[in-house]
């Protein structure tokens, strides 16, 4: 985190983000359509207010980058029907809290009297299950190779000290598969993609290897400040003009090609590939992260019996094009109208990483610029 | 209607709609007020709050502090001096009366440092689970200056937007103890601010001021443009934030715009009283880090911009739901 509590420090944000934005303008010779795939993206984009600060022919589309957003309906329902079960504690993330399912939300059932924690960690609801053993505290593991790996970490954690008043509804995905589906299809014409800096960190950069080499998209992986994303831009459009993709860290040392070993063995460890539920996209094989049969006792799939049902978005959402970039948020016709974050109808307008909300709370269509 | 949620007790977007809808039984006055106090036509200022936090005791303060310091501010922003207090205490079953002691100890030192009577109040005492722990709820009375009724039609394209110190650090305070996470000398603003603000009543030229409290300065400023019609523009690299609210905002995910305050004014002045305006803030203590951060403009009406570190314009918006609950 850069300090910016001087002026000195600001001023130099400031004429770095210029310099860049410069660098930028002379770069974009003709239209460029890249994606960022990760919602601190996303809203840093926003909260920066770079979007104002692009070339006219640049444009950035906001692909399945929120965790929340991507959960399928029929998650989301698993994790609400959990909520007001006699005994049960759901742990959750709070992002998840206002996300509508098909007839309500966690949060809606948190004030009818379900017993609904909001936690910052998977290792914080492994604590709730130790203070309070008389209850069976489920932990809803949402997130990407970022966060999964806690997941991970509590699993094994769980296993030693073989508690037996916890589980995991695991709905974790991995970015690479995903990836794959968007870079094949056709209607998104892409030039690129801006990788998350913190996936890769744990991932390395070698499963997005596939990107330049087989789809021949230019690949940046990028930090999350001001000039750090717009650095990310400039690589973009340089490679994209020389025709030359490839994937670039500009993350620092923290991205290494074979990523965090560690921590990749820890979600080898515990989890196995599986195909998963993307709202919007449907099911992508291999993308999700299944508890495997060593830790069954705690996959609260299994330990309670839950299946999914059917994916029944709410009608008239349009989320899952938006996940999948192939509308910007104000081409729904619920955004700003039916749809807003006062009352969200689908997650991306709930979360606070979602597209539709961020377009809506620093954006609302550019009614500034 | 359906049932309510924490995200109605926020102070954002969902408050001021429930507000909207519970008060609706009642005959509208003539000047809808929403401000942090009414000023009656008998020439009174009046004003109440409850208070729950959790945890009742944080760096900087505690329930007892928070419960004068946040009544007497209602009063403060639009000019009335604090002169009496009225004490609701509701108390669950099994609260150590030691505790409670304390918080009346803190209470009453702001009083006495304030020269604020306690003068009413009530007790009761509600079998266990019926309150989490302690509420206190708070009026306070005092008497305007009728030469200078301040509110937020007296706002005018042009006129300076201040704070009169650095943002959030309640909310941050309250968060960073309820996710246990270290951040050093980081500390509640909570204090009275009439001290602060009684110099600034002689300008001619104050418009306006606002304890920023749940829902922080964002959403004060939100209020504002959509209350006049008018738009704010902001600079994001004038608004002072503290290093440890940073931190904690950004590994919670907060925006230092949305955390509570608890000694914190947001203040409009004349263009041609900025200055002075803010000279006089910063000769008290309470007001060191005091900064010119806005202008109110004609352009963009009903919306607040804030131009970024990173050289972009963005909009503020007022935050909907729930940021924390019971922090104040």
């Amino acid at each position: 985190m850069p300090n910016r509590a001087t002026p000195e420090a600001r001023n130099r944000l400031l004429s770095r983000v210029q310099g860049l934005r410069t660098a930028l303008e002379g770069l974009v010779d003709r239209p460029m359509r890249v994606m960022e795939v990760c919602g601190t993206h996303t809203v840093s984009i926003f909260r920066a207010g770079l979007r104002s600060l692009f070339p006219e022919q640049f444009r950035l589309i906001s692909g399945p980058g929120c965790p929340v957003c991507v959960t399928d309906q029929a998650e989301i329902d698993a994790a609400v029907n959990l909520a007001g079960k006699p005994g049960l504690t759901v742990a959750t993330y709070g992002d998840m809290l206002r996300v509508p399912g098909s007839g309500s939300s966690l949060a809606m059932e948190k004030a009818r009297g379900a017993d609904v924690r909001v936690v910052t960690s998977a290792a914080q609801a492994l604590d709730l299950a130790r203070k309070e053993p008389d209850r069976e505290v489920v932990f809803l593991g949402v997130g990407f190779e970022t966060t999964a790996p806690a997941t991970a970490a509590v699993l094994t954690e769980a296993r030693r000290i073989a508690i037996s008043n916890f589980s995991i509804l695991s709905l974790h995905k991995t970015v690479p598969e995903v990836l794959e589906l968007l870079a094949s299809d056709p209607e998104l014409k892409l030039d690129g993609f801006l990788l998350p800096g913190h996936v890769a960190v744990i991932t390395g950069t070698g499963p997005f290897a596939f990107l330049p080499e087989k789809h021949h998209l230019a690949c940046a992986v990028g930090g999350f400040e001001p000039d750090e994303i717009m650095m990310g831009l400039v690589e973009l459009a340089l490679q994209i003009r020389r025709g030359k993709p490839a994937v670039k860290s500009l993350y620092g040392r923290a991205v290494r090609e074979e990523g965090n070993a560690k921590a990749r063995g820890l979600l080898d460890k515990v989890f196995v590939h599986a195909e998963a539920r993307w709202r919007g996209l449907g099911n992508i094989p291999g993308s999700g992260l299944s508890i495997s049969e060593e830790y069954r006792s705690w996959d609260a799939l299994h330990k309670l019996g839950i299946e999914l049902g059917p994916s029944a978005p709410p009608s008239g959402c349009r989320c899952g094009e938006v996940l999948a970039g192939k509308i910007l948020p104000p081409q729904c016709p619920l955004f700003g109208t039916s749809c807003t974050t006062l009352s969200p109808v689908g997650p991306c307008m709930v979360s606070s990483e979602g597209s539709c909300s961020a377009y809506y709370k620093y954006h609302r269509g550019g009614r500034l610029l | 209607m359906s049932s309510l949620t924490l995200g109605h007790g926020s102070g954002g977007r969902l408050t001021q709609d429930l507000i909207g809808r519970i008060t609706s039984p009642f005959p509208r006055p003539e000047t809808p007020e929403l401000e942090d106090c009414a000023i009656l036509p008998e020439g009174i200022g009046v004003t109440i709050d409850g208070f729950t936090v959790d945890p009742r005791v944080f760096p900087g303060g505690d329930i007892g502090k928070l419960a004068i310091c946040g009544s007497a501010n209602d009063l403060a922003v639009r000019g009335v001096k604090p002169l009496y207090i009225c004490l609701s205490v509701i108390a669950e079953e099994g609260l150590e009366e030691e505790e409670l002691a304390t918080y009346m100890k803190s209470a009453s030192k702001v009083c006495g440092e304030l020269g604020v009577r306690l003068v009413s109040g009530d007790t009761k005492v509600v079998p266990k689970g019926c309150v989490d722990g302690l509420f206190l709820t708070t009026c306070a009375v005092g008497m305007p200056r009728p030469e200078n009724v301040l509110g937020m039609n007296n706002l005018k394209p042009g006129d300076k937007v201040l704070v009169t110190r650095s943002i959030g650090n309640h909310g941050a305070t309250i968060a960073a103890c309820r996710f246990e996470l270290k951040a050093e000398g980081l500390k509640t603003d909570c204090a009275s601010l009439w001290p602060l603000l009684e110099p600034l009543l002689s300008l001619e030229g104050l418009r306006c001021m606002r304890d920023s409290t749940r829902g922080g300065m964002g959403t004060v400023l939100c209020e504002w443009a959509e209350g006049t019609k008018l738009g704010i523009e902001i600079d994001e690299a004038a608004i002072p934030v503290q290093e440890g609210v940073r931190s904690v905002s950004d590994l919670l995910g907060f925006d230092p715009l949305y955390l509570a305050c608890e000694g914190t004014a947001v203040i409009a002045v004349a263009p041609g009283q900025a200055e002075r305006a803010l000279e006089m803030l910063r000769a008290h203590p309470l007001g060191v880090e005091a900064e010119i951060i806005g202008t109110i403009t004609e352009e963009h009406p009903e919306l607040v911009g804030m131009k970024t570190f990173a050289g972009g314009m963005r909009i503020v918006d007022m935050p909907v739901g729930e940021i924390l609950p019971r922090i104040c």
